[in-house]
């Protein structure tokens, strides 16, 4: 019977925040060996469930078997005892001790009284290299690039010999052939009969390396299904939200009008000789494989960074773009990728957040006057259907995706004639990118022109009229709207890739 | 727009209400000596200097640093307009002029550590505590270490002047705080101080020019310790090679008490005027209460902490209160 080898089995969980109910009578079974994909919306439920398993959340009721046992109690110090790991997006180690310390920390091989460095070395750097991992054990964690100590954190959790490991969105970070080296690496587990969770908002990298999935959905659990009844990755998303995926990516035709942003031969430290052109009413994307040099264009476009060479036209007259400043004045926007410390101003309220680039439009003699900006911001609070009780919040007890819409609407109000958009719906749930994808619609109505870059093709595709694909900091190809296909993008992305060893480089 | 719930929480509130406290118990515990016009106005001119210096000290912990080089810049801009216009110098320049000179000399200090902070990314403990040292020496070598005197009569009896009862040195304090008050409300460059101490990142890609607003920043600071040396020389009616010494301290203090953090991004003039009222109330009904001194110094170092005790327990609690209302309106 399937009940011998679960190893780990939730009944009617429940868990209430002050006035939430965070999650209501989940269950959930998982077996030996077994590989679980858990998705959902932001706030559906997943962290708590975790954390919930990890013990650094207590529940409210229902009841956890961990391997045979009730756990009545539990705590961080209980779960790993008991030999669950979990590897978070962020885990903090000890960044300024080696790879080799942290994963001997505080159980350290002794000579006498002294530390036993060459076997501590020794026996992590093996451990690292049967996984496959190509990290130097000596290397202290800071110097490690965000992807290697992303694969270290992931190696000790299985080096504390674990009997479920618990992978909360663990690519984000990843590059493609580190992606394969995980998915190779839980494959293992799973021989070994270790049982796995497995976290991501990319529902394709879930559905490819888990057994089965269960889906949570407003704290509650819609089912749990394997990977031959669900069929196909798209019919996961009606379930977490109840539309389609043609419906998300929100289109109207738009006519194309004049050009209003061109670059030309555009050269900098990680790319060369960029060429590409928005008209207005236009959405343009920018694809490329992380590390491509996709960012870096947008930030040196943007005056962010230098240039080396290269010319920038606005509405047909060449600009010199030295500063974010001048781009403002121009008529440029940028949303950075990363929006937590580059975009939002954490300590201030969500009228400052939006007003700081808008002050401008309410002044009267050098001062601000508080009661149109305040008008201002929330007519576009109204308008994005931000979710507050007040302006005077701070931003930083907003949700993710709703700091993204305070930093959109920052922009919108702002109203530049090109607005270019760096990973706009990373981390966000399903509900809002929809949302979001209905605002870019929304400017292109207006005739601005949009710069998407993303990593992720559905959309892009979904959404742009023309996409510039960057390869190894080179411009691939110009493809058109009828030649849209994930294959034919994903070859021009890496036909400037030789060897993945080139690639890295290139990153 | 009418019906929204968007009343904006008074933050000094707390603060008005301590100093209220204050001076109540120590009116009835003084019986009326401690409330009297004369103790409050003579309170006004005490907290009036480190006041000064705390608006500065304000503007440069908003942005996420600290300046320890004001205590110096105090004694430096006093020593400058003393050797200026003293009757046993050489030079005996007119006031004003040599007002604007210390001034002048002052605003550099500032710029200097500007440049050493924004360019030279030394940290501004660093760059301000060794403009500190330098900026002391330079004093003492121009002075010789010798107190000068010989000054004006109206600069000196300048301290003593009553405007409406209330004394000259206060109603400066007074009057920069309005306006700073007023200038990091209502203009673009106190926002940009609220958004650089943010998020340094995010406001350079909002087209803030970091570089120029943070020289502004320190130069500014740096003027306003400036003002305050040369209230100090009217008070002395000298220039004291050690004057300012360890004022730096005091204007920490009353920053945070008044609500500054240290991480940046907060802080405000009205919040820090009130802290420093609250360390002279203290001092002042200290004395009138016939308490010891040293005590009273003791209870003051124990204050700036529970200030800060006290301001993350009431966020904290604050932020749980939000959670809880946003999720009832869910």
């Amino acid at each position: 019977m399937a009940e011998e080898k679960a190893i780990l089995q939730l009944e009617k969980i429940s868990k209430a925040f002050p006035g939430v109910q965070a999650l209501s009578d989940v269950s959930l079974g998982l077996k030996r060996g077994e590989v679980r994909g858990l998705v959902g919306e932001n706030g559906a439920g997943k962290s708590t469930l975790i954390k919930i398993i990890t013990g650094a959340y207590t529940r409210d009721s229902g009841s956890i078997r961990f391997d045979g046992n009730e756990i009545v109690k539990n705590s961080p110090i209980v779960s790993k005892s008991n030999g669950i790991f979990a590897v978070y997006q962020d885990v903090m180690v000890s960044p300024h001790l080696s790879v080799a310390e942290n994963f001997f920390l505080g159980n350290q091989p002794m000579v006498g009284p002294f530390v036993n460095w060459r076997k501590m070395y020794r026996e992590s750097q093996s451990f690292l290299d049967d996984l496959g991992i190509d990290v130097d054990v000596r290397r202290s964690l800071r110097e490690l690039s965000l992807a290697e100590s992303e694969m270290v954190t992931i190696a000790k959790a299985i080096w504390g010999k674990p009997k479920l490991v618990i992978f909360d969105e663990p690519t984000a970070v990843l590059t493609r052939n580190e992606t394969e080296l995980l998915f190779r690496i839980i494959r293992d587990l799973k021989d070994s009969g270790i049982a796995v969770i497995y976290i991501s908002h990319n529902l394709e990298e879930v559905f490819e390396v888990c057994d089965t999935i269960t889906v949570l959905k407003d704290g509650a659990e819609v089912g749990t299904y394997t990977n031959e009844e669900l069929g196909d990755v798209e019919r996961l998303i009606p379930l977490m939200v109840g539309r389609t995926i043609e419906q998300m990516y929100y289109k109207e035709s738009v006519e194309l009008g004049e050009e209003l942003l061109r670059v030309e031969s555009l050269s900098g430290e990680k790319f060369e000789d960029i060429n590409f052109s928005v008209r207005s009413g236009e959405i343009v994307g920018l694809f490329g494989l992380i590390g491509a040099g996709r960012t870096e264009v947008a930030r040196a476009i943007f005056g962010v960074d230098s240039l080396e060479k290269g010319t920038i036209t606005m509405r047909g007259k060449e600009t010199k773009l030295r500063s974010p400043k001048d781009s403002l004045r121009n008529g440029l926007g940028y949303l950075p990728e990363d929006k937590r410390s580059q975009g939002i101003f954490p300590q201030q309220d969500i009228d400052f957040n939006i007003n700081i680039i808008n002050f401008d439009k309410v002044m009267k003699a050098g001062l601000i006057r508080y009661r149109k900006a305040h008008e201002q911001a929330w007519d576009f609070v109204d308008k994005l259907s931000i979710k507050i009780s007040s302006i005077y919040q701070s931003i930083y007890e907003l949700s993710g995706g709703n700091q993204q819409k305070v930093i959109i609407a920052r922009w919108l109000c702002k109203n530049p004639d090109v607005l270019l958009f760096d990973e706009p719906t990373v981390g966000i749930d399903v509900g809002t990118k929809s949302e979001i994808y209905r605002l870019f619609a929304e400017i292109s109505k207006q005739r601005k022109g949009i710069v998407l870059i993303s990593s992720y093709l559905p959309e892009l595709m979904g959404l742009s009229d023309r996409i510039f694909v960057i390869s190894a900091g080179k411009l691939a190809a110009e493809v058109p709207k009828e030649d849209f296909s994930e294959e034919h993008l994903l070859r021009l992305a890496m036909k400037n890739v030789v060897s993945s060893a080139k690639f890295e480089e290139a990153g | 727009m009418a019906g929204r719930k968007d009343r904006k929480i008074f933050a000094e509130k707390n603060l008005v209400i301590i100093v209220i406290v204050m001076w109540v118990f120590l009116a009835i515990a003084t019986r009326g000596n401690f409330s009297s016009f004369a103790n409050i106005t003579n309170l006004l001119r005490q907290s009036s200097i480190n006041g000064v210096v705390a608006i500065g000290m304000t503007l440069i912990i908003i942005t996420g640093g600290i300046d320890l080089s004001v205590g110096s810049v105090v004694g430096l801009s006093g020593m400058v307009y003393a050797l200026m216009v003293s009757t046993r110098g050489d030079i005996q320049m007119a006031t004003l002029p040599a007002i604007l000179i210390a001034l002048v000399a002052a605003a550099a200090v500032g710029l200097v550590s500007g440049i050493a902070v924004n360019d030279g990314k030394v940290p501004p403990f660093i760059a301000t505590l060794g403009m500190m040292t330098l900026v002391r020496g330079l004093v003492m070598y121009i002075s010789g270490g010798r107190m000068v005197t010989g000054l004006p009569l109206e600069f000196r009896q300048f301290s003593a002047l009553r405007i409406l009862g209330i004394p000259a040195l206060a109603w400066i304090w007074i009057g920069l705080v309005i306006l700073m008050l007023f200038a990091l409300k209502y203009t673009k460059f106190g926002r940009n101080l609220y958004a650089i101490g943010s998020n340094k990142e995010a406001a350079r890609l909002s087209g803030i020019n970091i570089r120029l607003n943070m020289y502004s920043f320190y130069v500014l600071g740096a003027l306003l310790s400036g003002i305050a040396g040369l209230m100090l020389a009217t008070r002395m009616s000298a220039g004291v090679p050690t004057g300012g010494q360890t004022y730096e301290l005091d204007a920490i203090a009353a920053a945070v008490i008044g609500g500054a953090s240290l991480s940046g991004g907060s802080g405000t003039v009205l919040g820090t005027a009130l802290g420093a009222v609250i360390i002279q109330t203290m001092r002042n009904g200290g004395n009138l209460l016939g308490a010891d001194p040293f005590i009273m110094q003791m209870l003051i170092g124990a204050l700036i902490v529970l200030a800060v005790f006290l301001d993350q327990y009431l966020k904290a609690k604050r932020r749980a209160k939000v959670t809880k209302r946003g999720a009832k309106e869910a």
